[in-house]
């Protein structure tokens, strides 16, 4: 058929682009999240959060190690589980689920750790807990509701920002951190 | 040929196997396949001729401890495969 010089009937066009997009929306619909994906995601975060709180209202610098650790492992399995579950990668997920890029996952996770930062410096412990649940329950919200929007446009949600992008802003991140708790 | 045309989404597998390719960012050769329905072979011959036009890129990986293939569309052929389906958009619509 490549090498044939007889173009496509309208009836054959539209039937083969008709065709090429319900497979592409079966491929979309298909995939799944694994169990606990979002639950894990904002957890992860809200542990996160909470432990830079602690290391920068003077607590251990370990602690905020530890909370970076437990992040990247959770981020990590995660993301090795959807793609084994799904057999593709999506960029997308990536970077605006497990990375929270998308608006209500980063406004989530700054005011989150805004408030949780203030929380710790006043010594309420307990403001901390509250402020990195919320913004945990944020992010994983922010996931679930971006599956909806990939399923809905899987050509315009799928790729996300390239790996690279990801990589510079996450240590651009980190690095702000462990210059906040050095200036405390 | 319809002027405009790309020879290498003229089959409609081909299509539809670019097509699927835009909602991921890379897919195992096992859920292109059955997505595709069709054929190790049939769909090896198909990603040759697509990778051959630099359409789409293939990579090793391991998958539970057994070597898979990942596939992924360059930006050559998502551009290749917008400009075609806008042509087949034109057919259809009968503007040429």
């Amino acid at each position: 058929m490549e090498s044939s010089s007889t173009p496509p009937t309208r009836a054959q066009a539209s039937a083969a682009l008709a065709e090429a997009e319900a497979t592409r929306a079966k491929v979309a619909g298909d995939v799944v999240l694994p169990s606990w994906f979002t639950t894990s995601m904002g957890a992860a975060v809200a542990v996160q959060i909470g432990a830079t709180a602690v290391a920068v209202g003077d607590g251990p610098l370990w602690v905020l190690a530890a909370g970076l650790v437990i992040f990247t492992v959770v981020a990590g399995v995660q993301l090795v589980r959807f793609r084994r579950r799904n057999g593709v990668r999506l960029g997308g997920l990536a970077d605006r689920v497990v990375f929270g890029s998308g608006a209500v996952a980063s406004w989530s996770y700054a005011a989150g750790f805004v408030v949780a930062i203030a929380a710790a410096n006043a010594g309420r412990w307990w403001l901390v807990v509250l402020a990195s649940l919320l913004a945990g329950a944020g992010y994983a919200l922010a996931g679930r509701r971006w599956m909806r929007t990939y399923r809905a446009a899987p050509q315009e949600h799928g790729r996300g920002t390239p790996a690279a992008w990801l990589a510079a802003s996450a240590i651009v991140t980190i690095a702000g951190v462990i210059l906040l708790v050095l200036l405390r | 040929m319809t002027t405009g045309l790309d020879p290498h989404f003229v089959a409609p597998a081909r299509l539809t196997l670019a097509t699927m390719l835009t909602a991921v960012s890379a897919a195992e050769f096992s859920t292109l396949r059955e997505g595709l329905q069709v054929s190790d072979s049939v769909l090896s011959k198909h990603v040759s001729a697509l990778a051959e036009a630099g359409y789409v890129k293939s990579r090793k990986g391991v998958h539970l401890g057994r070597r898979t293939t990942w596939i992924s569309l360059t930006a050559k052929g998502r551009k290749a495969l917008s400009a075609h389906v806008a042509v087949l958009r034109d057919l259809i619509d009968g503007i040429e």
